[in-house]
């Protein structure tokens, strides 16, 4: 795991030229830019404010819709870093078949790309929160850390994905439906609270959903997120980021032929 | 093959103790996973779960055999300024050689050793990203090949004036032509400090002025003692640029050694190979004509004749006899027509003719114009005409055969009963090839 990280070191310039393209080409051509990428969390949000908060009158607290935004920016950046790392090394195939590129370098370039999108929403988010009255939480500071936690366990999971879509394509399929069902297994619409107890532990030990829920209590709620949680979600991560390491160097020898 | 060709004998002559290979490959061997049922040859998840758990070693066996563009236990050393000529038929392995040189692909088993820096050029284009712009490119590409940022932005001037693209530096390369790609690629590659520079045919594409420029940089390198590997089926090319040419033929090393001798080796080995191609799918069109049983049915559609007079069988031989389509411009044809005489007739005419493949006719005679008098024919027989000196410009040609009465009254006819080529160094255009000599100030050269 050291190994890859030291080359995503050497390649740092190419990442960085990588992710800056990345992010350019997506909006190349249209005016608004980089305000399209806010459009999907702000009709998300308004949406499923209107039809839970308004609709059924589900009591998600006075602050529902800003919970809801806090736990749709990252798990868009999870989405949108599954389905594209996943596809990365098919959809450069051609970097990897005719010249000696580093394969490794792609699926962190998609997790990056989606993080820088998710970095550049969280003001849109201290907006929110300062409109509805409430002060930017201290717990604010935790940030980093958590950010941290979730791209290493984003890193891992894409890492090994990506290895294996090169040879089953069903992997992107299977990861796009995955996603639909994990959206709703986090506490993004409803709050943890209203989880029957039995059923706790799809959240507690959900790395995915635990995260949702420390972004939720360090942007809104001002609430340290708790040690234990933390520690278990980056063991998790640790243990997936080396999963990642190992399956995509397994395979990665044969990425050349089979792309 | 390559086995009986132990590659330190044919090396060029240098200090033995001195010499120091760039790249040493030894008993080395890639092959490929059958692809079909699936990639890998897996067939389900749970095969390849199970299959993660097994060590590599068991794997190999299982999934991966032999098949073409592949390499079979291949021995080579080339040494540090060596100017090598890779050739081979398409599929031969070259590519894949190339590949496994830069490290694309690993090999199945067997050792690379390379020293020092490899600029590759494998493919048109290969390892640039569409969207980017020219420069961008330029910057990844510098990154890939080793330099450092400020590297790059030092000879950034250098490489776009040589690739001549100062135009079009900041538009995405998907607007490039080919020529472009080229362009740029080579010229990153050539200012990388490549110790090695691998070729794989994409000169090909540039315009005549750029490709002397960059022969002119490429002989700078061969006198700055760095190692050039070119892939080409531009045999003139290999003759011109390298002082050793290796052969491979279906992943092996077929020959190796001075230009001229392999070149025309080789040359003489695709012609074989060519004449047997056109032989056996003659057989096959004589095989489906005999299972239809029709003389009507000629898969040319062009026989006819009042068959007074048949004509059983037409060969085109060499000068031993032997059944040949490959001929070389200097070479005699002999044409053996065998006939059979249903009812006699007076005035039998035999006659040929050749066309080229697109149809224009080429030269045409018979026994009436050649004046030779045709004795009285019956039973069966053979007719023979010897083309002295072919004497035909490179190309693919036909040739029709006729018995006839004098007055053109057909008893036989044959149109493309044959087809053949003819392979020439020479570089003529045109059809006909006559004989011919210089006379340059009164002194003569004849060629």
């Amino acid at each position: 795991m050291l190994g890859i990280v030291k080359e995503l070191w050497r390649f740092r310039a190419l990442v960085d030229a990588l992710v800056r393209r990345h992010i350019a080409t997506r909006y190349r051509g249209s005016v608004f830019g980089f305000l399209w990428s806010l459009m999907n969390p702000l009709c998300l949000m308004a949406v499923y404010t209107l039809v839970f908060h308004y609709y059924m009158r589900f009591n998600g607290g006075p602050y529902y819709h800003l919970m809801v935004f806090a736990g749709l920016l990252p798990w868009i950046w999870t989405s949108s870093a599954l389905v594209e790392g996943t596809a990365s090394l098919v959809n450069s195939g051609h970097l990897i078949t005719k010249s000696l590129f580093p394969a490794h370098v792609l699926p962190f370039v998609s997790v990056s790309s989606a993080m820088v999108h998710f970095l550049l929403a969280l003001p849109v988010l201290a907006i929110f929160v300062v409109m509805a009255g409430l002060p930017i939480p201290i717990t604010w500071l935790a940030l980093p850390v958590v950010v941290i936690v979730h791209a290493v366990f984003l890193n891992g999971v894409v890492l090994a994905l990506s290895a294996l879509n090169v040879f089953y394509r069903d992997v992107q399929h299977l990861v796009g439906n995955m996603l639909t069902l994990l959206f709703f297994l986090c506490p993004v619409v409803y709050p943890a609270t209203v989880v029957p107890e039995k059923w706790r532990f799809l959240i507690t030990y959900n790395p995915l959903a635990a995260l949702t829920q420390f972004y939720q209590q360090i942007l809104i709620e001002g609430v340290w997120p708790p040690m234990s949680g933390l520690v278990y979600v980056l063991l998790v991560s640790l243990v997936v980021g080396a999963c990642g390491v190992v399956v995509h160097n397994h395979y990665k020898e044969k990425f050349a032929e089979a792309l | 093959m390559g086995a009986s060709l132990p590659s330190q004998q044919i090396e060029p002559t240098k200090a033995a103790d001195a010499v120091e290979y760039v790249i040493d490959i030894v008993k080395l061997c890639k092959r490929f996973a059958r692809r079909g049922r699936a990639p890998q040859g897996y067939t389900t998840f749970k095969a390849a779960l199970l299959s993660f758990f097994k060590s590599k070693k068991d794997l190999a066996v299982v999934r991966e055999e032999p098949k073409a563009f592949g390499i079979e236990d291949l021995t080579l050393r080339i040494p540090k300024g060596a100017s090598v000529g890779l050739i081979g038929r398409n599929g031969s392995g070259k590519s894949t050689f190339l590949k496994l040189v830069t490290g694309i692909y690993k090999p199945t088993s067997g050792e690379v050793n390379v020293k020092g820096r490899i600029a590759a050029l494998i493919e048109l284009g290969a390892g640039f990203h569409p969207d980017f712009t020219g420069r961008e490119n330029l910057m990844l590409a510098g990154i890939m090949h080793g330099l450092t940022r400020e590297q790059i932005l030092s000879r950034y001037d250098e490489i776009v004036e040589f690739a001549e693209l100062g135009h079009v530096i900041d538009e995405p390369v998907r607007t490039y032509s080919s020529g472009m790609f080229m362009r740029l690629g080579f010229s990153i590659a050539i200012h990388t400090d490549p110790d090695i520079l691998l070729v794989d045919e994409v000169l090909a594409v540039g315009d005549a002025g750029f490709v002397a420029k960059c022969k002119d940089r490429i002989s700078e390198l061969r006198k700055a003692g760095k190692t050039l590997v070119l892939v080409t089926h531009d045999l003139d090319a290999v003759e011109r640029w390298c002082d050793e040419v290796i052969w491979l033929h279906q992943g092996e090393v077929k020959d190796r050694g001075f230009p001229r001798r392999v070149i025309d080796a080789y040359r003489s080995f695709i012609e074989k190979q060519e004449q047997n191609e056109i032989l056996s799918h003659e057989h096959e069109v004589i095989a489906q004509v005999q299972s239809v049983e029709s003389d009507a049915g000629d898969p040319k559609g062009a026989r006819w004749g009042s068959r007074e007079i048949e004509i059983v069988s037409v060969e085109t031989l060499g000068s031993d006899a032997s059944e040949k389509r490959v001929y070389h411009s200097d070479d005699t044809m002999r044409v053996k027509i065998a006939y059979r005489v249903h009812a006699a007739q007076d005035e039998v005419v035999f006659g040929l003719g050749v066309s080229r493949v697109d149809g224009l006719p080429v030269f045409g005679t018979n026994t009436d114009i050649d004046r030779i008098k045709m004795p009285a024919l019956k039973g069966e027989g053979i007719v023979e005409c010897d083309l002295k000196r072919l004497g035909l410009v490179e190309g693919g040609y036909t040739l029709d055969v006729a018995v006839h009465r004098a007055d053109g009254y057909p008893f036989d006819y044959h149109k493309d009963a044959i087809h053949f080529s003819v392979r020439s160094e020479r570089r003529e255009v045109g059809v006909v090839s006559p004989p011919r000599a210089w006379i340059i100030n009164g002194e003569r050269s004849v060629c």
